[in-house]
């Protein structure tokens, strides 16, 4: 999956003022790499993975997938797309209270009308392959912050989507957590072969990175 | 009840005392008729087929069952024309009607038999005197279900009216109109008023159509407060869950998929509370008659289904299941219109 943006600009209204919170950002990403964008707390990183990840819309700017404008797909196009091609981790985990850590991971799959057996199993393959073999029945209550995270990227790898967007996903966590979380997401790219991108400001993050970028004031540019 | 009254005459004539104050068929106050000579006079009126004296007494005389509001009904009919205002009435086994006028027989209600004990053959007192329960019949009529039934004659002297009565049923031959007859019986008796099935369900109609009303006024304000609640309640559970719907929203879930959630709940809610609340009405609904009425809860359960009928239970939850899904409309609107950015932005 390619995406691309070119002179991407996202403004907010506040009051009377406009804040910028991307400016003329223009990015290609087409390999499975692991790419973080660092930068402090209200630079735009969210904003701008939001936009990367179809869900939101730019103030001036455009966004290509795969050489299509994302603007011209209608919603149903790009919740499918968010659906199918794309996984997200949050900082907050985003798990649902009420299922449990297998249900969480197959909902994705289950919006994606996969059959009921296929669900079940991949879904317990995953929460194996990022070391939940027996949380399987346990509620977001039940487990870990660090678990809680873990059943979020099984969840976002729940459809094999080829760019997995995590916006500070360990910044809830401690240190130890965080580096196995970073490991995790890693082990992603290398064996999923997916693209992950990742906002954040935890330097194990940024040396564990094959590209990362800063975000400064909106403004985006290459570190490595 | 109401209703009932009217049922019992259907068909016929009911002549009562000028001064009487009538609901549907029965007098509730005002004077006795003459029996012999009022029955007389009636049967030589052109177009009368059959008369029926009836004495209605709206207790059964004894002070352990009389109630503030009266539950217990007497009638003296005499034993020929039982049939003709109770109709075909089933008796409970080895029951049996009384043989003649002069018989100290007389067949009570099942309500009323079972409230107090008495069945086949059992003796009973009332004003002093001792009467034998000949049977027992089972009937969905309530006013009947509390009634006893007796000859006439034997009501009489019990409730110390020798000789008369306060209603006479009167059937018209064939093809005679209720309404001529009317007339004719009142241009030529002055002292009683006669009344025909439809005049008699005139004088409570606009009691009922008042009653109806409110009732329907009282709905409509519970419709609309149940509305407002419902819609409030999901408006305020959607909102708690902003994140979990945009949380849906990003990782694909059609717009569709977030309205069936919302509906889905307030559905379940629906159908949970309308059960619960169904259940705790009928409670009540017993509860309050036999808190008025002083007949004992247990003798309500078995006819539940007769104080609640199972159409308006029915009715009731489709109604309530209604109102959740129609209050749950707006809620799963604003869900389905969630900007997924701007939640998950606020979120941190």
């Amino acid at each position: 999956m390619k995406i691309r943006t070119v002179d991407l600009t996202r403004t907010f209204r506040l009051g009377s003022s406009e804040i910028a919170a991307v400016k003329a950002v223009s990015l290609e990403l087409n390999e499975p790499r692991f790419v973080a964008i660092i930068g402090p707390s209200g630079s735009g990183k969210s904003t701008l993975l939001n936009l990367i990840g179809l869900n939101d819309y730019p103030t001036s700017g455009k966004v290509f997938v795969d050489d299509a404008d994302a603007s011209q797909l209608s919603n149903r196009e790009r919740r499918k797309i968010r659906n199918m091609r794309m996984g997200f981790v949050f900082q907050s985990f985003n798990l649902f209270p009420t299922l449990s850590a297998l249900e969480n991971v197959e909902l994705p799959m289950s919006l994606a009308h996969k059959p009921q057996k296929e669900q079940r199993e991949k879904a317990s393959r995953l929460l194996e392959t990022v070391g939940l073999t027996r949380r399987h029945g346990h509620r977001p209550k039940q487990l870990s912050i660090g678990e809680m995270q873990r059943v979020a990227i099984a969840r976002a790898l729940a459809n094999e989507p080829e760019i997995v967007i995590a916006d500070e996903p360990t910044g809830e966590l401690d240190s130890k957590t965080a580096g196995d979380i970073i490991n995790l997401l890693q082990d992603v790219c290398e064996r999923a072969k997916s693209m992950v991108i990742v906002a954040t400001h935890d330097e194990k993050i940024v040396d564990a990175a094959d590209t990362v970028y800063a975000l400064q004031d909106g403004v985006l540019r290459q570190n490595s | 009840m109401i209703r009932e009254m009217n049922v019992l005459f259907n068909g016929q004539i009911t002549v009562v005392s000028k001064d009487a104050i009538v609901v549907q068929a029965i007098p509730i106050s005002g004077g006795m008729l003459p029996e012999d000579s009022t029955v007389k006079k009636l049967m030589n009126i052109s177009g009368v087929a059959t008369v029926t004296p009836v004495l209605f007494v709206t207790s059964v005389g004894s002070q352990a069952l009389v109630q503030a509001v009266p539950v217990n009904f007497t009638m003296g009919i005499p034993v020929d024309d039982w049939q003709l205002v109770l109709g075909p009435i089933p008796l409970r086994p080895s029951g049996h009607f009384p043989a003649n006028d002069s018989s100290n027989e007389i067949v009570a209600g099942a309500s009323i038999a079972d409230q107090y004990n008495w069945t086949v053959s059992s003796d009973i007192q009332v004003n002093g005197y001792t009467m034998r329960v000949s049977g027992v019949f089972d009937t969905k009529m309530a006013l009947l279900n509390r009634c006893l039934v007796m000859p006439l004659t034997l009501a009489q002297t019990i409730y110390n009216y020798p000789q008369s009565v306060n209603i006479i049923a009167v059937k018209p031959l064939q093809n005679i109109p209720q309404q001529n007859l009317t007339t004719t019986i009142k241009q030529g008796m002055g002292y009683v008023n006669a009344l025909t099935e439809t005049e008699r369900n005139d004088i409570v109609q606009p009691v009922l159509d008042q009653v109806q009303t409110w009732t329907l006024g009282i709905e409509a304000v519970v419709f609309i407060m149940s509305l407002i609640l419902v819609m409030t309640v999901t408006v305020m559970s959607v909102s708690e869950r902003r994140r979990d719907f945009a949380t849906l929203d990003a990782i694909g879930a059609p717009a569709s998929y977030m309205f069936r959630v919302v509906i889905t709940e307030t559905l379940f809610i629906g159908v949970l509370g309308g059960v619960i609340g169904i259940a705790f009405g009928s409670l009540a609904a017993v509860l309050l008659a036999s808190f008025y009425t002083s007949i004992p809860v247990t003798l309500f359960f078995p006819s539940v289904l007769e104080i609640v009928p199972p159409i308006y239970m029915l009715e009731m939850l489709v109604a309530i299941v209604g109102v959740c899904c129609l209050g749950g409309i707006i809620p799963a609107v604003n869900a389905m219109r969630m900007r997924i950015a701007e939640v998950l932005r606020a979120e941190y």
